[in-house]
């Protein structure tokens, strides 16, 4: 590490977790500002600009949430809440309001560090406008809602999908008639720290056929190129935001 | 099937049918009585009447004589009558007193002096027809009575052809009731389903109380006072079981967000835990306790779950869980799926398939599960080759914090909540979860989630 250090916000009022992970970030390389409430880490903000704030959503005072949206909004900051609640409809409305990424506590610290550096290459990289990011996708009668990471087919049923198969969804969805080879998606659904075979995009992507296609062994939608590679055989049109 | 009605509604219009029916009964008996008693004195006065005619009807003494003109028939019935009221003095033919002593009062208030009387009893209309020598009469019965006034040689006979009984003051009495019936039990009927149907509303409403928010805005006050009361003590009874709820909800987060917070911290310190083996062990630990923790927050919300139903493709969702049991190197394989959508709670239901997939990985080596559709329900079996589960204690499994084993060591992991959770998933869903031991030789359990389609 010879670039200068990451700059973590930390925001979290139980003393006992915050100061154990601040050591615990500060040993794998960050340079780690701790924050007890919001009004805090507010005027923390003042003095100085984090890369990325790490944010408990339940506090006394002025809650998470509330915090996080006012970084989104005012100063365009990649947040990752810290949550104890492990249920799906806190994660959605915490992406909602524009948070990158959520940890549920107890985490692993190797999974946060992991999380952090996911979020900063994202944000590193010139991405297109954030609110094209919320859009949904339409494809061959099927929608994607790629916030709630809800995908239904034509029917309106909902098909549930791995993390994992939605990554790749959305890789073939951003690339409509393209064809991906096995890097190309593996760079894209996995991240470059995954060290993983080819098969393993194989085998999400005859997972992904077998919920989406009618027949998984005839496939229609996401079909196999000769020379190795996929290609989403259809067109994708992006939707306003759901609700 | 049984007759008797077990509603308010039909026992209060049976009740009063019947006590309808009884009235008029009653009413019935005293006006045929009453019918019965005018026809009595109508014989009584016309056999009088043509007895006193006789005596001052010059006309009519062809009775006596036998009328020239009237020829031989007159004369025939007089000989007849005679022949008949002479067997009645002799004793061969029944005479009626009653009527003797009625006839006799008129005759003494008319100033007639009466020496012998006799009213014989009424002759029916087969016998009338056989002393006619077979010609058919009109069907009717006939008294016949005779006087001998006192000092007098000859027989005075009246005859008088009994009314032919019928039924009329009864025919009234049940058109009455019919008429009575429709008006009063019709009207009681639609006053009843005023009281009625708020009471049916509000059933229905404690049946499908849940204590969640979806049950809407609380019922609207109808029928009589009492109903509305009743119906609006309800609404505030609601109401104090949602705050409970929501307060033990509140309550519940409370506590796992005190708890996790610090196991979150603990997790934390272990990474400057030097010794690896040792590290591995203590973040097991905690990701135990972290289970445990989850189950048993899951089990207090099961009951009042914040997401809706959404129709959701099962062979995607069991698919997505056999997955991730394939990802960790397990072996759970999904023998047979069908596309079947179902109205579910996707992260509850897969909840459920997990843990079963996971009892069965832990206690029967493998788990093989099959999705079916079965009439209008969705199956989801899950199988394993374990040793299955004694008779006696499968329903004891599905009761909290129970485990196969006496011994409740950690190897197996989990607080044993993991079956009582399922369960708990299936009914939230209106669904049911039944355990048994595999059939036909082999040992193993079956664990069957039904769900409605």
């Amino acid at each position: 590490m010879t670039e200068t250090p990451v700059k973590l916000l930390l925001v979290d009022d139980e003393a006992s977790l915050r100061q154990p992970l601040a050591e615990y970030l500060s040993r794998q390389g960050f340079a780690v500002i701790q924050a007890e409430d919001a009004s805090r880490a507010r005027s923390a903000l003042l003095e100085d600009v984090p890369d990325l704030v790490l944010l408990d959503v339940m506090m006394p005072g002025e809650g998470g949430l509330s915090l996080c949206r006012h970084l989104v909004e005012t100063r365009d900051l990649p947040v990752i809440l810290l949550t104890a609640k492990g249920e799906a409809t806190d994660r959605i409305v915490g992406l909602e309001i524009g948070a990158d990424d959520y940890v549920v506590k107890p985490f692993e610290p190797r999974e946060l560090v992991a999380r952090i550096r996911s979020v900063l290459r994202r944000a590193s990289r010139a991405v297109p406008a954030a609110a094209d990011e919320d859009a949904g996708y339409a494809f061959d009668g099927w929608q994607l809602d790629p916030l709630k990471r809800r995908l239904t087919d034509p029917d309106g049923t909902v098909v549930p999908i791995s993390t994992a198969e939605f990554r790749l969804l959305v890789a073939f969805l951003d690339h409509p008639r393209q064809v991906m080879d096995r890097d190309r998606l593996l760079d894209m659904v996995q991240g470059r720290e995954a060290h993983l075979f080819d098969r393993a995009v194989d085998n999400q992507v005859s997972r992904l056929r077998r919920k989406i296609e009618a027949d998984s062994r005839d496939p229609k939608l996401i079909q196999t190129v000769w020379g190795g590679g996929y290609r989403l055989a259809c067109d994708v049109t992006r939707t306003a935001p759901a609700d | 099937m049984r007759l008797s009605p077990r509603s308010l509604q039909g026992q209060m219009l049976l009740a009063v049918a019947l006590a309808l029916l009884a009235a008029q009964v009653i009413a019935g008996v005293f006006l045929y009585r009453a019918a019965a008693a005018r026809a009595e004195a109508e014989v009584v006065n016309a056999l009088a009447f043509q007895m006193i005619g006789d005596v001052r009807d010059p006309r009519a003494r062809w009775r006596e004589r036998g009328d020239e003109r009237r020829g031989g028939f007159a004369q025939r019935r007089r000989a007849l009558a005679l022949s008949l009221i002479e067997d009645g003095l002799q004793g061969r033919r029944v005479r009626e007193r009653d009527r003797e002593q009625a006839l006799a009062d008129v005759l003494q208030s008319q100033g007639v002096d009466t020496e012998d009387l006799i009213v014989l009893a009424p002759i029916g209309p087969e016998e009338r027809q056989r002393l006619r020598g077979g010609r058919p009469g009109n069907g009717t019965a006939i008294v016949i009575a005779g006087l001998r006034e006192t000092g007098g040689e000859s027989w005075r006979i009246a005859a008088h052809e009994l009314p032919r009984f019928t039924g009329n003051p009864l025919r009234g009495v049940l058109i009455q009731t019919l008429i009575l019936y429709v008006v009063l039990v019709g009207g009681l009927a639609l006053l009843l389903r005023r009281i009625t149907r708020p009471l049916a509303a509000l059933t229905a409403r404690v049946e499908n109380f849940g204590g969640s928010t979806v049950d809407g805005p609380p019922l609207e006050p109808s029928g009589p006072d009492d109903t509305r009361r009743l119906i609006e003590a309800h609404g505030r009874m609601e109401a104090r079981i949602a705050a409970l709820l929501d307060e033990k909800d509140v309550m519940l987060g409370a506590i796992g967000h005190d708890l996790k917070t610090p196991l979150a911290a603990l997790r934390v310190r272990i990474e400057s835990v030097e010794d690896e083996t040792e590290r591995a062990r203590m973040a097991a630990t905690i990701e135990d306790i972290t289970r445990s923790l989850d189950d048993i927050l899951s089990l207090a919300r099961v009951g009042r779950p914040s997401d809706p139903l959404e129709r959701t493709d099962l062979a995607a969702l069991v698919a997505g869980v056999v997955e991730e049991f394939e990802d960790m190197g397990e072996p759970v394989e999904l023998v047979a799926s069908e596309r079947i959508a179902a109205p579910v709670r996707a992260t509850w239901l897969r909840r459920a398939v997990r843990n079963l997939a996971g009892n069965a990985l832990r206690y029967g080596g493998a788990a093989r599960i099959v999705l079916a559709r079965e009439g209008k329900q969705a199956v989801i079996r899950i199988e394993d080759d374990g040793p299955g589960i004694p008779e006696g204690q499968i329903a004891a499994m599905l009761e909290p914090f129970q485990r196969g084993e006496a011994s409740r060591n950690r190897e197996t992991g989990g607080a044993g909540l993991g079956l009582t959770l399922a369960r708990a998933i299936a009914d939230q869903h209106g669904g049911t979860l039944t355990l048994r031991n595999r059939e036909g030789g082999a040992s193993g359990l079956v664990a069957e989630l039904r769900l409605p389609i």
